[in-house]
């Protein structure tokens, strides 16, 4: 069989990237421009100037990327795009970059979702294997993903509420971590110790998720404190919070690899970078005899090369878009 | 030579292919919805429609604002991707210019578009395009100010008897034809304004 090479463009967030990889799994070159250093002024990321960055660099990331492949457009067999979900104005310029590429060089464009993308990342790490699990957790996610096959996603749970990229973001925020707060606060746990009270969120049958309950009893707690005029540990809030979402994240995950009877698990998204929960599945997993995959930290965080990956299997698959491509903020896998 | 000429700043989109100045291709319309959307299968048509294709095209000019911030980048990124792809000569022009292509017989033409919050984007030109006052973010009380008889309002927005743009594709590319290129990896929008975000930041910054 012919190698496939595919172009992936990514840009839904504050991430410019372009990568090519090669049949889905060998990644050929992946450039990656981070707009954090400028949003981390602001405290977040701006849309408007996340936006205003991705059109001011775009092309010369296309450029760097080829060249960095040693290849040329000719030899691509396909451009695939995130076209949501995400910030419509940062999506817009990927998906028009895109569009634009596919047009002039007659190549198929191939829609992925974003999602998708991260899911995918794994199999740079290591073939996947079906059936699998898919806990997925960023910013805006926090889903468990049954696969029984490539590019097949049945969502079996799912955050009622807020995502626990999200939740971590806010607890930073209450006990003054500053931007990016989710890493920090996965730092400062391990110089703490769990010594606050905080209910384990949604410890219930399903496999959905809730996080706002231990958001507001963070700032219930540090409320509280401050009244009393009592020290606020930091390091200890960091550590029972992080404490208490890596065990629901891994007791509901390790329960439905149980009643699926599945033995591989990933994991993907932004939030697979924190160490607690890489941690905590990799002993539970080896106990289990459970085939754990957590992409490499560089792939847990937005990039094309996931985006690529992805693309491979829809492009294997037939999913195909036009030149009039929409971007959308929201948009469903399942 | 052949010209592509793409403008997206205002939802009055203009894409128009042009050989040794005659208009091949001149799709001017109004889009409302999903616009982004819409610009490359126009620019697909357009070529379908003439004996040659986007590689043949010995310049580009995009319209880079101001305008609708989204519109904008819509048209920067789509020119700016052809012509560093295919290694194209491309050329930026100023929104409220190519609208003073509108025939008047008054002295001076104010193209303006409105920025909310009673500020508008506007430039005056005389006739013949020459530049009288840069194009700037001003609140239109100001800009009237300036404003008498001699000179025509101009506007797709309906402000203060505003005369609607009917735009001259060949009158604007016969002044800039022979503009320098830019590097197609410096082509960017001009907006003309911060962010909110930034200008809260150098409020602060101030004080």
């Amino acid at each position: 069989m012919d190698n496939v090479y595919i172009l992936g463009i990514e840009s839904s967030c504050d991430e410019t990237s372009v990568s090519i990889v090669k049949n889905g799994c060998e990644e050929i070159a992946t450039v990656v421009l981070s707009q954090m250093n400028t949003h981390s002024t602001y405290g977040g990321v701006v849309p408007e100037i996340a936006s205003r960055m991705h059109v001011e660099n775009i092309t010369i990331v296309i450029e760097e990327c080829l060249k960095k492949a040693n290849m040329k457009m000719e030899q691509i067999d396909a451009i695939a795009v995130t076209y949501g979900p995400g910030l419509i104005g940062s999506l817009l310029v990927g998906v028009s970059a895109a569009t634009t590429l596919s047009y002039i060089y007659n190549k198929p464009l191939v829609p992925v979702h974003h999602i998708a993308g991260h899911i995918y990342a794994n199999n740079l790490v290591s073939k996947m294997e079906f059936p699998l699990i898919a806990l997925v957790v960023s910013g805006g996610h926090t889903d468990l993903i049954y696969m029984e096959d490539d590019y097949k996603f049945k969502k079996i749970g799912g955050t009622l509420d807020d995502a626990v990229g999200e939740c971590y973001d806010k607890v930073a925020r209450i006990i003054d971590v500053p931007y990016p707060g989710g890493p920090l606060v996965d730092k400062l746990s391990y110089e703490g110790k769990d010594t606050y009270q905080l209910p384990l969120p949604l410890d219930d049958n399903t496999y959905n998720f809730s996080f706002s309950g231990i958001k507001s009893a963070v700032i219930n707690l540090v409320h509280n404190e401050i009244q009393r005029g009592n020290e606020i540990r930091k390091a200890d809030i960091a550590c029972s919070f992080q404490k208490r979402v890596v065990d629901i994240l891994t007791k509901k995950t390790m329960k439905a690899l149980k009643e699926y009877n599945v033995k591989n698990l990933i994991i993907a998204g932004g939030v697979s970078a924190n160490s607690g929960i890489r941690n905590k599945f990799s002993e539970l997993c080896k106990n289990g005899g459970i085939k754990l995959t957590i992409p490499h930290i560089k792939y847990c965080t937005d990039n094309a090369a996931m985006i690529a990956c992805a693309g491979y299997f829809a492009y294997k698959k037939g999913l195909r878009a036009g030149l009039d491509l929409k971007a959308q903020a929201n948009t469903s896998l399942f | 030579m052949k010209y592509l000429l793409i403008d997206t700043t205002t939802s009055n989109v203009t894409v128009a292919i042009i050989e040794n100045n005659k208009i091949l291709f001149n799709y001017q319309n109004t889009i409302i919805s999903d616009m982004s959307s819409k610009i490359l299968p126009i620019i697909e048509a357009g070529f379908n429609s003439v004996n040659f294709n986007l590689r043949d095209i010995d310049k580009i000019f995009v319209v880079n604002g101001p305008g609708s911030f989204t519109g904008i980048r819509v048209g920067v990124t789509i020119a700016k991707t052809i012509a560093s792809a295919l290694n194209k000569n491309i050329i930026t022009l100023s929104s409220l210019e190519y609208m003073a292509t509108t025939f008047t017989d008054k002295k001076y033409l104010v193209p303006i578009i409105d920025a909310r919050r009673g500020n508008v984007f506007a430039g005056i030109y005389d006739n013949n395009l020459k530049l009288i006052e840069k194009d700037s973010l001003i609140s239109l009380n100001e800009l009237m100010k300036k404003i008498d008889s001699n000179y025509e309002l101009i506007s797709y927005d309906n402000i203060n008897n505003s005369i609607k743009p009917k735009v001259d594709i060949l009158k604007i590319i016969l002044k800039h034809e022979n503009d320098k290129s830019i590097n197609p990896h410096k082509v960017n929008p001009n907006y003309l304004k911060l962010t909110e975000a930034e200008e809260r930041l150098k409020l602060k910054e101030n004080i």
